[in-house]
């Protein structure tokens, strides 16, 4: 397999797969703006979102956490900030250059009103994509790279075949000195024994039950029977019947590595290895969870298919369902359906699934990339 | 397709009719109903509030008697983690 990696080198010494000029409004009255700028200035992502106003606890510390972090992953170049009043944005600006050294800019709309903000927004972040457009292309190795993995729109076919193909990926990329993250809380229930012997320590074991059991007791706590919620109406459709099949399925795709440890929500790995994340469920909240903790390329097995993308990271969508190949191909990057009826072996969908990968980080687009799906969700406190 | 010999359902990689006779090494299995693509049927008679077991691992337990080539789904099974009706096989 060739294996030559290229990505762009930033000052911080990481190295993205992409190189994106993102603009983010600080709240959701900024969004028009943003939206306005980004049809002005070609390969502009907008980052909007329905929130930034008198969140409070919990939902406040994740929406800024998502705010913040999301812009710092390795793939965006540069940012423009599109604040609402001044106060606020400062300290924005202030958190983000105490992280990073990447360029910023910001605009601040109580003070010009949506118009005014939209001319200086776009003429500031048309230097930022001139600059970025000057990027060249590099070498850097797994051990350069952190990925997502993520199931979504599971069936069957994901506990079978999908995921175990994912899984064997994941075992290459950890033997390669690479960095992956599984998430999704809800999704260990009834599978935590089965983690909690491949942890690093019995301290991370502890963990592994301690997040499983706050996350059912948290569903019990609304009186939220999980059927229904998780597994979904789709789930159910393709076969599977409870929480804790849906997650011995799930958890197929962390491979046979140790986890090294339960990262909160949003946390970068501290060291190369295979990590979990404490997160919500939800396909578009954990990528957006998994692209703020830095992880520049995503892994996404599905069953009955799911269109979601990332805002700056691209989605690799894997499905061994083949009439989710012949429903849902223009979101479908790895066909690996041929190993129901035996024709594909593990091994061979798994050599797929790393030399389609590899093709990605090389350039290659995804199919969200290229049908712009860049969901990006900073949600409250959840399921 | 069985995943692991300790199972109690097998699944349908392709639609079953009813009547339609699956070979396995221990019997032969006849389909009582209609399984879709990606569906569990019992390979073994499973009583009321016995566990059901798929990949060798516990996936919920019967709310009805289910006989060998019946459908196993949520309409005969019910998972013991976080429903609300069932608070006290929570551990």
């Amino acid at each position: 397999m060739k294996e030559d990696l290229s990505g762009y080198w930033n000052e911080d010494g990481r190295a993205g797969v992409r190189a994106h000029v993102v603009a983010l409004p600080l709240s959701s009255f900024c969004n028009e703006a943003v939206e306005r700028i980004c049809d002005s200035i070609a390969g502009v992502i907008p980052l909007t979102h329905a929130f930034g106003r008198n969140e409070f606890g919990l939902n406040k510390q994740r929406l800024d956490s998502s705010l913040l972090k999301t812009p710092l992953n390795p793939n965006v170049h540069s940012v423009l900030v599109v604040g609402y009043e001044p106060k606020s944005t400062n300290e924005y600006l202030e958190s983000f250059r105490r992280l990073s050294k990447k360029r910023i800019e910001s605009v601040v709309l109580s003070e010009a009103g949506t118009l005014e903000t939209i001319r200086q927004g776009a003429r500031k972040v048309l230097e930022l994509a001139v600059s970025c457009s000057e990027r060249k292309r590099e070498p850097i190795n797994f051990g350069d790279l952190t990925f997502g993995l993520k199931c979504g729109g599971s069936d069957t076919t994901s506990g079978i075949a999908s995921n175990p193909a994912v899984g064997q990926a994941t075992d290459y990329i950890i033997d390669k000195g690479g960095t992956a993250i599984f998430s999704e809380t809800t999704e260990i229930i009834g599978a935590e024994h089965i983690l909690a012997k491949r942890a690093a320590n019995k301290a991370v074991a502890k963990k592994i039950y301690a997040v499983a059991k706050s996350n059912e007791e948290l569903a019990m706590s609304h009186g939220v029977d999980l059927v229904g919620t998780n597994p979904v109406p789709d789930n159910i459709k393709g076969g599977i019947t409870t929480i804790e099949e849906k997650s011995l399925g799930a958890i197929l795709k962390s491979g046979s590595a140790k986890v090294s440890d339960v990262l909160d929500y949003e946390q970068s790995p501290p060291a190369r290895g295979l990590y979990f994340m404490d997160s919500p469920s939800a396909a578009q909240a954990v990528l957006t969870a998994l692209v703020a903790a830095g992880c520049q390329v995503l892994l996404f097995s599905t069953g009955t298919g799911n269109p979601v993308g990332t805002s700056v990271s691209p989605v690799v969508k894997i499905t061994a369902n083949p009439m989710t190949v012949a429903k849902m191909s223009e979101h479908i990057d790895v066909d690996i359906s041929a190993m129901l009826n035996g024709r594909m072996k593990l091994t061979e969908a798994s050599r797929n699934i790393i030399s389609a990968t590899i093709s990605i980080i090389n350039g290659r687009v995804t199919k969200a990339e290229a049908l712009k799906h860049r969901e990006f969700a900073p949600l409250p406190a959840g399921l | 397709m069985i995943l692991d010999e300790a199972d109690n359902v097998g699944l349908a990689l392709e639609e079953l009719k009813k009547g339609d006779i699956i070979r396995s090494e221990i019997s032969n299995i006849v389909i009582r109903e209609p399984i879709e693509f990606g569906h569990k049927f019992a390979i073994k008679k499973i009583k009321k509030r016995e566990k059901i077991i798929k990949h060798g691992e516990i996936i919920g337990e019967a709310t009805h008697d289910i006989l060998v080539g019946e459908h196993v789904h949520v309409h005969n099974v019910r998972s013991l983690r976080a429903t609300v009706k069932n608070k006290g096989n929570v551990h």
